[in-house]
């Protein structure tokens, strides 16, 4: 029997070993090697804020694990990996063979090198273990210090207001999310987040964090000190590569893997954060650490492993966040350079579009707007479509050009309908996760 | 959203004070709901409230109401509407008018169930409302603007389109505040009756957009509601009596009126269609099926009756129109015009341009009769021939009455007005009423009940139109047209019924059916038990409100007649020879009696206004001469 | 599989079908919240709705990281409202533009077919949204197509 060996329990760990056993229906042995219980990331937020309890967190129970037949070394770590032996060594030194190997590992956190930005009461938001000391840590009335104003610190924006903490943003960037929305786009989310009293401090540059009575003092290059209760660094991730150093395996940012996910040593896959895969729409190869591409990049490898030899179009970069009821969505080359632009922008309702074009193809777009607003969620995916179907808009492209906001009739009198639909992932009818089991009554 | 009130309604009037620029809101209270239901009701009661008689329809304290009703914004066929209430320039008089759409689901679901506006604004503004957000906003960029054009500029602007944006506005005539300009919206409805427009020119209030709010309208018993909404709709479409207007709005009107002598030709000069013509494009099929055509109905309607069409031909050939009703058409006839793609341009232009397409029937035909006569010159018209028939004279002579030039200044006062200053044989050949208005696109000659109807109505138009379901008032399914005591029985009776239509949030041809039937789905809505007694008694209530508002400023019933022309007698045609005439004061005697008001003042008896729970309105209307009536 | 088969030329612009449909999704009449979603395509005209076509392999729910869309009896897919968290990932992963985020309840909302009686369907009153067994399909493209192609010219020459 067909050894799998998972290293990674996240997203793309989980989505890998749903989709082997959809295929499969048991036929392999699956192992699983993760340092935590597996949970979902994008919900953290939602446990932070209150909505969920910490056991709606979890993606895979132990007796989900057991349903799938699942092979598990929970709290373990990957340390080694020997692709001549086909081995993995544990943490714990256990020794696992595999006949293909799947890392998905992940990202951690990276902490600002500054004074006092490595304390064990200077909190990162990435773990569920970070979250819990976050949430410990937060009081009404409480101020919290934001370091970072980028995808991750945004999705917790919500959760520290809505337990009545003070809010201070800094951002060494001259903007808000600086890596998912332009200037324009940034000047309006900083309007909505002022009226709604976040106080927000761009073009910041942190030089210490200092304790100051049990509270903590930051300091920067110019301007006034900003003394906080609770201080969260959002200041990026880094893929945890590390343990692969020395193996063979080619990496740039991330693991290299070809349209099947495959690295360039053999048996040895690589999906989700770790992973430096095509990007479907500039062709490169980018690590795109974000949920959407690891949940896609767990169900191709899945089915690569299981036999199924599914070549993935690349993964379609795309963020959506939402503050205090604004939506906040990028996709594509949202930045690209050398696209042509089109935008507009409706102040008195905070609502942007910005459609990046090559030729009379979408490789790009952003979209900012209240979410209560019908035309907001409307465009949303249909925007998605555009690029990711990369469709050839013709006279559309300049109709847009004059009236980004009414993408949908665009979208229809394209037929980007019938492009879509056969345009699928795997080509095969999706099943609810619950519904994959290979053993009952376990 | 105010807990106490009834399911249907938003709970919210929307107050807006252009002098000051104030916007505020104000609860509606469940009795006021139960007791003027919404719409034509809750405007009549605002109106005799607040606008007293000093304050004539060009006061800034002059009211301009917009409301909606209870069905608005509801899955009940054609409900998206609003009535228009106010002082207005044509009768200075009460006005009631209504135009569909979307305008009023949009405002229902933005929270609020009427507009009531006041002042004059010191800049020319528009009215934005989205949801909680209202705005008067700086209207410069749509000035000189048509109709459809402002809200073409007003969609650029917000970057919305389609049904998402409703806007009204009252197009070039309104800014000149000639005196029938309507107000027009969401590409071909019209409140088009009284010169309400006039009136929103008048305050600088350029246009009212509404984008379709986010908010949620409750109702008592929506399966109950969806059961209702589906019995309307089934007897819309299998009654005898509707089945015509299900299929084809009023487009059979032409037809139909044509064999009974009613179909206005040239100006009430003759009523047979002039040789030549192919009768065959003027049906209900030729009509519709004579153009490329889209659907375009209001808020959740199911019937086939507004439509969109392209032109299929002629100097516009290509151009969207919007499907003329049968008052489009049959201005067409008065101004001797049988090409119905010519009618239906000239149709969207007077849309456009916003003036009552019945008024500018006349006046055209009117115009067009007098040049050919020579009562009035080519050079009077600056150098203008209109001829029988030519629309792009008329569309001329259109752009002068909006803009005011030349003679057009004249014109822009209405039939009645410019007739009466040029006198002599021009004036002899005028179709208007002594109060000030003019009558829908029929010739009442051969149709004594819209007539008498026209004649005595309270709000700038007929009151109670056609009979609908009478049988339901013990009235016979039958009478004669030119019985007038029948006639005048018939009127009569059924007045309350379009009031209380017109209260509902609905459309005045989406409630053609019965009575008890539409209590049945505004019950589902409200949680009340409304009775049809009920529902009449409501109507009747709105209908005296108005007609004690239009004593109270002066219109008299000396001034309930039409012009020597209105009342003539038809020289040719299937009603040859009928003379109203001769039986006019008996009718007027007998409308009287079964109304229950008083003959010679015109005023709502102390008996009716206590019967119908306005007695708050007998010392302002009777004082001590109420006593006096009582011995009388 | 049932479907909503939409006929756009039937299509008058009522926006019926959105009131009996958020009426489904809220218990109100309110269209905002109705996932089925009608709009023009020549100038203001030529009006047709548009909603979830439920495709196979369904974005939304292979996008969705707490498992909390599936698949209902009548081959829908449906969002459970005890699981969504409300993260908005359904959202953009849809390239139909079909499963919205409802700030008032935090949850996801799309076309569940109404468990097999979809109130869009009853409530039209042309027929232009019919409930039936055939494949899923792009019903809109070459209708809109036609007339939006007047619309492209009519806005050149303005």
């Amino acid at each position: 029997m067909v050894r799998h060996v998972i290293v990674g329990g996240g997203t793309a760990g989980m989505n890998a070993i749903t989709t082997i056993r959809q295929y499969d229906k048991g036929a392999s042995e699956i192992v699983l090697v993760a340092s935590e219980r597996p949970y979902a990331r994008m919900v953290l937020p939602y446990y932070l804020k209150g909505d969920i309890s910490e056991a709606h967190v979890y993606t895979a129970t132990p007796a989900r694990l057991r349903a799938l037949d699942v092979q598990t070394y929970i709290g373990r770590r990957a340390v080694g990996l020997d692709p001549q032996a086909g081995t993995v060594t544990l943490d714990d030194g256990t020794q696992l063979a595999y006949d293909d190997l799947l890392i998905a590992t992940g990202s951690s956190p990276v902490r600002p090198p500054v004074p006092g930005a490595d304390a064990a009461d200077v909190y990162s938001f990435w773990t569920l273990e970070q979250a819990q000391a976050v949430l410990h840590r937060l009081r009404p009335g409480c101020h919290v210090a934001m370091v970072g104003a980028g995808f991750i610190a945004f999705t917790i924006l919500n959760a520290i207001l809505a337990r009545q903490a003070r809010l201070t943003v800094v951002e060494i960037a001259p903007q808000v999310l600086p890596r998912m929305i332009d200037a324009q786009g940034a000047k309006l989310v900083e309007e909505w987040l002022r009226q709604r009293g976040v106080h927000l401090r761009t073009g910041a540059n942190l030089t210490a964090i200092e304790p100051a009575d049990g509270r903590k003092r930051l300091r920067f290059q110019e301007g006034e000190d900003v003394v906080a209760d609770v201080v969260i660094l959002a200041t990026g991730i880094r893929p945890n590569l590390e343990w692969l150093e020395g193996t063979g395996l080619a990496i740039n940012r991330g693991v290299l893997v070809d349209e099947h996910l495959r690295s360039n040593v053999p048996n040895v896959y690589a999906a989700g954060d770790i992973a430096e895969g095509r990007d479907l729409v500039r062709g490169e190869a980018a690590v795109h650490a974000i949920e959407p591409t690891a949940m896609e990049h767990g169900r191709v490898v899945g089915a690569n492993m299981a036999g199924q030899p599914v070549a993935y179009r690349g993964s379609l970069l795309m963020n959506i966040v939402e503050v205090l009821d604004l939506e906040i969505a990028s996709f594509g080359a949202w930045d690209d350079p050398q696209a042509e632009v089109s935008q507009a922008l409706v102040p008195e309702r905070f609502a942007y579009r910005k459609l990046l074009w090559r030729g009379d193809r979408l490789v790009g777009a952003m979209l900012i707007g209240p979410s209560r607003e019908v035309w907001t969620s409307n465009d949303l995916g249909m925007l998605k479509g555009l690029v990711q179907s990369g469709i050839r808009l013709g006279a559309w492209k300049s109709y847009l050009h004059h009236h980004p906001f009414d993408v949908k009739r665009a979208f229809i009198a394209a037929g980007t309908t019938a492009r879509l639909l056969p345009q699928t992932v795997l080509g095969s009818p999706s099943v609810p996760a619950a519904a994959v089991a290979v053993r009952r009554g376990v | 959203m105010g807990s106490t009130v009834p399911g249907g309604y938003a709970g919210k009037i929307l107050r807006v004070d252009l002098s000051t620029e104030r916007i505020w809101t104000e609860e509606l209270t469940p009795e006021v709901c139960r007791t003027y239901v919404g719409g034509a009701g809750l405007g009549a009661k605002i109106l005799w409230e607040e606008v007293p008689p000093e304050v004539g329809w060009d006061h800034p304290d002059n009211r301009l109401i917009m409301a909606t009703g209870p069905f608005a914004g509801l899955p009940i066929w054609g409900t998206g509407g609003l009535t228009v209430v106010t002082r207005g320039a044509m009768t200075n008089g009460a006005t009631n008018t209504q135009a569909n759409g979307f305008f009023g689901a949009n405002l229902k679901h933005s929270g609020y169930d009427a507009i009531v506006i006041q002042g004059r604004a010191s800049r020319w503004v528009y009215l934005y409302i989205y949801d909680d957000t209202v705005e008067l906003r700086d209207a410069t960029p749509l000035l000189g603007k048509d109709t459809w054009e402002t809200q073409q500029a007003l969609e650029q602007l917000l970057h919305l389109s389609g049904h998402q944006l409703s806007v009204y506005s009252s197009g070039v005539a309104g800014e000149n505040q000639v005196r029938f300009a309507a107000i027009a919206g969401d590409y071909g409805h019209v409140a088009s009756k009284n010169g309400c427009g006039a009136v929103m020119g008048n305050k600088r209030l350029k246009a009212v957009a509404i984008v379709r709010g986010t908010k949620g309208l409750r109702v008592a018993d929506p399966r109950g509601l969806m059961l209702a909404a589906e019995e309307i709709a089934d007897d819309l479409k299998y009654d005898p009596s509707t089945r015509s207007l299900y299929e084809y709005g009023t487009l059979p009107g032409v037809m139909n009126l044509l064999r009974l002598g009613a179909l206005p030709i040239k100006n009430y000069t003759t009523n047979v269609a002039p040789p030549g013509v192919d009768l065959d494009k003027w049906t209900a099929p030729g009509l519709r099926n004579g153009f490329p055509h889209r659907g375009y109905q209001c808020n959740a309607c199911g019937m086939h009756h507004c439509h969109t069409q392209v032109l299929p031909a002629g100097p516009h050939q290509g151009e969207l129109v919007d499907e003329p009703e049968y008052e489009g058409w049959s201005a067409g006839w008065a101004m001797g015009c049988t090409d119905p793609v010519a009618v239906a341009w000239l149709n969207t232009q007077i849309d456009r341009a916003c003036v009552d397409v019945n008024e500018f029937g006349w006046l055209a035909g009117w115009v067009m009769e007098c040049q050919e006569k020579g009562y009035i010159t080519k050079e009077q018209l600056g150098g203008l021939e209109l001829r029988w028939g030519d629309v792009e004279a008329a569309n001329r002579l259109l752009q002068m009455i909006i803009r005011r030039e030349g003679f057009g200044d004249l014109l822009a006062e209405g039939v009645k007005r410019a007739a009466e200053r040029l006198g002599g044989p021009a004036a002899e050949c005028a179709i208007y009423t002594l109060v000030g208005n003019t009558p829908r696109g029929h010739d009442h000659r051969a149709r004594w009940e819209e007539l008498l109807d026209t004649c005595t109505g309270s709000s700038g138009t007929l009151d109670s139109g056609p009979p609908v379901r009478h049988t339901e008032w013990g009235l016979p399914a039958r009478f004669s047209t030119f019985d007038p005591e029948a006639v005048a029985r018939v009127v009569g009776v059924t007045r309350g019924r379009r009031h209380f239509e017109d209260s509902l949030g609905a459309c005045i041809f989406t409630t053609r059916t019965y009575m008890a039937t539409l209590c049945r789905a505004l019950n589902a809505v409200t949680g009340w038990d409304f009775t049809k007694e009920e529902a009449m008694r409501c109507g009747r209530r709105t209908a005296a409100l108005l007609r004690a508002f239009n004593v109270r400023c002066g219109i008299t019933p000396d001034l309930e007649r039409p012009s020597k022309r209105y009342g003539s007698v038809p020289v040719d045609g299937p009603a040859k020879g009928q003379d109203i005439s001769k039986h006019w004061e008996h009718m007027l005697d007998v409308w009287y009696e079964t109304v229950g008001y008083d003959r010679r003042t015109g005023k709502p008896l102390p008996a009716t206004l206590r019967e119908l729970g306005l007695e708050h309105l007998i010392p302002a209307l009777w004082g001590s001469e109420e006593a006096a009536h009582a011995r009388r | 599989m049932k479907v909503l088969r939409i006929t756009p030329d039937r299509c008058t612009g009522c926006m019926r079908c959105e009131l009996a449909c958020s009426y489904m999704q809220t218990g109100t009449f309110q269209p905002a919240k109705s996932v089925i979603r009608v709009s023009p395509f020549e100038a203001y005209a030529s009006y047709a709705p548009y909603t979830c076509p439920q495709c196979a392999e369904a974005w939304c729910l292979t996008a969705c990281p707490v498992e909390a869309i599936t698949v209902s009896p009548v081959g829908a897919k449906v969002v459970l409202d005890d699981v969504c968290v409300g993260c908005k990932l359904c959202t953009i992963a849809c390239p139909y533009g079909t499963i919205f985020y409802n700030a008032e309840t935090g949850k996801a909302f799309k076309c569940n077919l109404c468990d097999g009686q979809p109130a869009c369907a009853e409530a039209c009153p042309t027929q232009a949204i019919e409930y039936v067994e055939a494949e899923t399909h792009d019903w809109l493209g070459a209708f809109a197509a036609e007339r939006a192609a007047r619309h492209l010219t009519t806005l050149a020459s303005a």
